[in-house]
């Protein structure tokens, strides 16, 4: 899609099809109902708006249960600015129906790496040219994004290093481009931020690195790692959603088949348990003994 | 990859797309890409064995379907929303660092989803709560507790 997505446009959104909102609303609904936990945190919080007129950046899969997440946070009073964490990982009925209810999205399926992290920084950057006061992250883009923007306005050269693979050169070549403009941006962004929580194991590795490094600019709430997490979404999660990803990209029999899963964490075991769910015999690759050793 | 039997489906479901080596495969000679449908490509082999890359070795689950059920997100989701609150409640204390929520919160969360799926939970006697030397509302198991 065109550069412009940095600019700002009337409507401050970018999804594939606003048209597409009525069926994202219809299912928002239906999540609704199988999301007791966010439905009780919006009645018992809501008539208190804690977080009233708190700017909050979303880094987070723009999906159906994402919505109701979004939701949330704006019945609890804040302010809402969210893209999605992976190029793929958009409903775009779910992203219409946020937008259409004048939520600032910026998310489609099948976003080009370029598109990706500009609709990052579109999410990063709240009215008025201030940044967010809280970040709900998940894998940490946004996290990373604000802190190489910050350190490169303090004189890091990473931007101007050669980069290991495509995605890298992107991340760099937009955040020279925002210091052309702008070289105190970051800084301004950073200015009100007064925390970030994490939503997955790759991302909370990022923040214990940052932290250990002294890099870390705000406090962070891992997130991974509460069991309601860790235990449910990464097990019970991938056991519904593998299965579902090769049914609808493959719709191969897997009863039967050889399936092999690399690693045996929360992860792993689910993806076991879905395979061998649909009878395929499953084999398991493991570096730690402990996992090993577990059924 | 070049070894993996005919018709293979090679996948990813971690975050990031550098657990497969998709820049190698589409820069290795002689192998010819083939898109199916979005999120689904051939690799043919010069030998004329093929493998099936799905969503480009991004995540799986999202990129082919729809990622994980309402039900199971509401639990993750409840706890991002407890520790947006978290902190921006204690905004003015919190030192930079890494923090989990703590357990009584992750209680919490089980707790409100337990009503949905018919549970009734069982509640301790003092006399059983002072056996076991846990509180009778919780929390239930130690820090190191592994679940």
């Amino acid at each position: 899609m065109e550069q412009s997505i940095l600019e700002r446009t009337k409507a401050d959104y970018k999804v594939a099809d606003i048209s597409l909102a009525d069926f994202g609303r219809k299912e928002i609904s239906i999540a609704e109902k199988e999301m007791p936990g966010l439905m009780a945190i919006r009645e018992k919080y809501a008539p208190q708006k804690p977080l009233a007129g708190v700017r909050i950046t979303g880094s987070l899969h723009m999906t159906i249960q994402t919505a109701v997440l979004i939701e949330t946070l704006t019945d609890l009073g804040a302010s809402v600015r969210w893209a999605s964490c992976n190029i793929f990982s958009t409903q775009d009925h779910a992203a219409a129906a946020i937008a259409k209810d004048g939520i600032s999205v910026f998310a489609w399926k099948g976003e080009s790496l370029e598109d990706y992290w500009r609709c990052t920084y579109r999410a990063i950057s709240h009215l008025e040219g201030k940044g967010p006061q809280l970040v709900v992250d998940d894998g940490g883009d946004a996290t990373l994004l604000i802190h190489k923007g910050y350190e490169l306005e303090e004189g890091s050269d990473w931007a101007k290093t050669k980069s290991e693979n495509k995605e890298e050169q992107v991340i760099k070549d937009l955040l020279l481009e925002i210091h052309r403009e702008n070289p105190y941006r970051w800084h301004e962004i950073v200015k009100d931020w007064r925390g970030v929580s994490e939503e997955t194991t790759t991302g909370v590795h990022r923040l214990y690195k940052m932290h250990q490094e002294n890099r870390l600019l705000v406090p962070a709430i891992n997130v991974n790692d509460s069991v309601t997490k860790s235990k449910f979404d990464n097990l019970y999660g991938c056991r519904h959603s593998l299965v579902d990803g090769l049914n609808r990209a493959m719709d191969v029999m897997l009863a039967g088949k050889v399936a092999v899963v690399c690693g045996y964490g929360d992860v792993g075991k689910g993806c076991a348990q879905s395979l061998r769910g649909q009878g395929a015999r499953v084999v398991i690759t493991e570096v730690d003994p402990i996992n090993a050793l577990q059924y | 990859m070049q070894r993996m039997k005919d018709q293979a489906i090679v996948a990813n479901i971690g975050h990031f797309d550098n657990e497969i080596q998709v820049d190698a495969l589409n820069a290795a000679k002689g192998v010819k890409k083939t898109n199916i449908k979005p999120q689904v490509d051939k690799y043919t082999f010069p030998d004329g064995h093929e493998i099936f890359l799905l969503a480009e070795g991004r995540l799986v689950n999202l990129g082919c379907a729809t990622g994980h059920p309402s039900f199971v997100m509401s639990n993750s989701f409840s706890n991002q929303v407890l520790a947006q609150l978290d902190l921006w409640k204690n905004r003015d204390t919190y030192k930079v660092g890494v923090y989990v929520l703590p357990k009584k919160l992750d209680e919490e969360v089980a707790r409100l989803h337990l009503q949905k799926i018919g549970v009734k939970l069982t509640r301790l006697s003092e006399r059983q709560a002072d056996y076991l030397g846990v509180p009778v509302d919780g929390p239930f198991k130690s820090e190191n507790y592994r679940y």
